[in-house]
This record gives structure tokens, sequence and C-alpha cells, in this order.
């Protein structure tokens, strides 16, 4: 069970690396264009965060099957393919989160900057110093997102022991061959990790004002 | 140091004119006292003449150039001289000295020593090591305040000040803004008078649905 969780654990933490570099990096850029499309493109993102996660994997399984454009890199049914669905999964949380975060705090830090009479570019800076607990706060929600991806994971994955059976599939699975202890224990120890971590965020998004 | 606005229009969303052909001139020195209801459009006229807003249309004038046709460096030299305060005091995370000496620092100032005097003044030395999240509406203002006043700029422009002030922090600050004015430009927005402002205002503007008129 621990090689479950383990495995569970640092496919999660990839997947939300990636979701969180590429999220913010989106975010800052839709702050730099015109408030009519960043308005849409916001609206978008929101839209994606419902999206079932078994959809997601089913985009990703398109692609990167035998048959589909990225089938040469035959990553189907491999740890990477997990990471790529899962930071799909969480990409839409952490840019509708660190977009309005961004918004907010650049409109107030830049006003500030600007009424003490210093240079904008000193906003920046500001920024830098007032984002931690937020940043985090926002990586531990994306990182609750993507440990409980069922479907996408169970599409791209397939659940196989010992190389892409992660916590979520083998609840899934042992469910199926009646081991419900096994299966209950893997739950709590789901439900223990994203309960706690959205605890930790809401703990640490306290803090911005710390 | 002279501000002048020229026929200045402010919209937001460029349908409905918050400011309409606003012309005025806050010259050297002195108290400037603008009075209006809220919603008058004060706030926006602040930040105008306090060159954080560009406007709509018209053109706003500092020491005889347009301020806003000239180059990120010049307009950044000229602002550095302009400090203004506002109606909803921006707090950042961290203690009560971190921001309160936030202005100096960002000048890359280290003298101090005018801001412990403002701070032993106003009552708010107890109050340095708290986090700026317990503060009070009337402690957060205090802390914008002399902020704003511990630059010494030469123009000082301060939206709602006296808001959330007990009288006593009241009749200081108008003591302080009223010594200011000797040598610096002050202006001021309130949506009421303060008594202990008449005597020292040098002059009276009402705001009233975005036209400015001068009172005396």
């Amino acid at each position: 069970m621990l090689d479950v969780v383990v495995r569970s654990i640092y496919i999660s933490l990839a997947a939300t690396l990636i979701a969180f570099t590429l999220g913010a990096l989106i975010s800052l850029l839709m702050l730099a264009t015109p408030r009519r499309l960043s308005g849409l493109l916001v609206g978008v993102f929101d839209a994606l965060v419902g999206v079932p996660t078994v959809v997601v994997g089913l985009v990703v399984y398109m692609l990167i099957h035998p048959g589909g454009p990225l089938g040469f890199l035959k990553l189907l049914y491999t740890p990477t393919a997990l990471v790529v669905s899962q930071s799909l999964v969480a990409l839409p949380i952490v840019v509708t989160l660190l977009y309005r975060y961004f918004e907010q705090l650049w409109g107030d830090v830049r006003e500030l900057v600007l009424s003490l009479g210093a240079p904008v570019g000193k906003a920046y800076l500001l920024m830098l110093r007032e984002s931690p607990p937020a940043l985090i706060a926002v990586y531990l929600i994306a990182f609750s997102r993507a440990i409980g991806a069922l479907g996408a994971v169970m599409v791209v994955g397939g659940g196989i022991e010992g190389l892409t059976n992660v916590m979520t599939t083998a609840i899934a699975l042992e469910v199926q061959v009646g081991n419900y202890e096994y299966a209950l224990t893997l739950g709590g120890v789901l439900v223990v990790l994203t309960v706690g971590l959205s605890l930790v965020a809401r703990a640490v998004g306290g803090l911005v004002w710390r | 140091m002279e501000v002048r606005l020229e026929d200045v229009w402010f919209s937001y969303d460029g349908r409905r004119y918050v400011l309409r052909s606003v012309n005025v001139e806050f010259k050297g020195r002195g108290l400037h006292v603008v009075m209006g209801p809220n919603g008058s459009g004060k706030t926006t006229l602040l930040k105008i003449v306090s060159l954080i807003y560009k406007p709509t249309r018209g053109s706003v004038v500092v020491d005889g150039r347009g301020y806003w046709d000239l180059g990120p460096g010049e307009r950044d030299s000229i602002r550095q001289h302009i400090v203004y305060v506002h109606d909803k005091p921006i707090i950042l995370r961290g203690d009560v000295w971190y921001n309160v000496s936030l202005g100096l620092r960002l000048k890359g100032s280290d003298s101090y020593d005018y801001l412990e005097e403002l701070v032993e003044r106003y009552g708010v030395s107890e109050l340095l090591r708290s986090s700026s999240r317990s503060l009070s509406a009337g402690q957060r203002r205090l802390i914008s305040i002399i902020r704003a006043l511990a630059l010494k700029p030469r123009v000082l422009v301060l939206d709602e000040p006296f808001n959330h002030l007990d009288s006593s922090r009241v009749r200081m600050l108008v003591e302080d803004l009223t010594s200011m004015a000797g040598s610096s430009l002050v202006v001021v927005a309130t949506h009421y008078m303060v008594r202990e402002l008449m005597g020292s205002a040098t002059r009276l503007y009402e705001l009233v649905d975005g036209s400015l008129r001068e009172q005396g």
C-alpha cells in the first residue's frame, strides 16, 4: 500500500508543479492583455474547472494512444501520462485563482507605489514580497485537485500494478474485486491527505495578511 | 509646484463622465479643500491631481508642462514630489512599522527621525510590532497618513483623511496640514467640513456631479 501512496504523491507533486508553473505564466500574461480579452479567458478557464476529469483523460488518451498525433512518444500507460493528465486537470483552477489574486494585488500595489511617489517598477518587488502565502495556498489546492483526479488517470494509466496504480485507481480496482478493507484504508489516506491539505492551504492563505 | 487641470473630463467606462470640464489650478503652497457629497467625483479628481489617473480628455499641466505628454523618466521625476493618501488605505502584509516606513524605504531614504516623531505624536508607537491585519479602520488611516507625512512631499493630496479619526487626532492632523501648507501644496477632499479646517483653508472648492466650483 505504501508504494501506491508514495507514487500518488510524487506523480501529483510533479503534475502540480507543471500546472502551477504554466498557470502562473498564463495568469501573468492575462494581466498584460486588454481587459476584455482577459475577462473572456478567465471565463473559459472558470468553465474548464468544472470539466469532468475523465474527459481530460480522454483528450490526453486521444493524443498519446499509438495512433494519435503524439503516439510516437509511447506515453500511454506510463507515469508520465498520469503527470500530463493531472497537470491538465489542475491547470484551470491554478489560472483562475492566480489571475484573480494577481489582478487584485497588482491594482493595490501599483496604486500604493504611485501614491507614494515611487517609480511603478517598485510595485513588482512588492508583489514578490506579498505573494508567497497565496502562491503556497494555490499550490496546495491544485495538488488536492490533481491527486483526486480518478477519471483522468484511469483512462491514460490503466492502474497497472507497480507502474501507474495510484490511490484513486487502486481504490476503484480493489472495490471491483471485493477487497473493501484495502479500498477503505486507501480512501481514508486520500481523505486525510486532501482535507489536511485544504486546511493547510486555508491556514497559509490566512497568512496573506500577517 | 503647480498643478493645473485644463478642461479635464474623466470616464471609467467610456460612457458616463465622472468629471466634466474641470478647470482648476493648485499653485505653489497653501491648503486647498475640495468638498462634495459621496459619488461626486472627489476621489477621481484627486487621483488625477496626484498623477495616478490619466484624464480621458483634457490636460494636466505640472510646472508648465503637459504631464502625460512626457516620457516615463520625466514623469517619475515629477511624481516623486507628489504623495496621495487613499480614501480606503492600502495596507500590506507585515507589521505596522513595515507599513508606516514603506514610503521612505521605497525612496531609499534612511532618515527615520521625522517618521519616529510622527509615530510618537499620533500615538501609534505601541502598535509598531503589531500585525497590520489587526488594525482598526482609524488605525489604518493613521498609518497611511503618517506614511505620507513622513515623506515631506512638495504636494500632498489627502482623500477623506478625517474619516474614522477621533477629535484629538483630527485637530492634530489639521495643525500638521496647516503647518505643511506654509511650504507645500496640500489638497484635501472631504464630504463634510471639519470645523478646525475652516479657518486654515486657503481655498475652498465644491464638486457637484463632476463639476468643480470655487467657493472662495
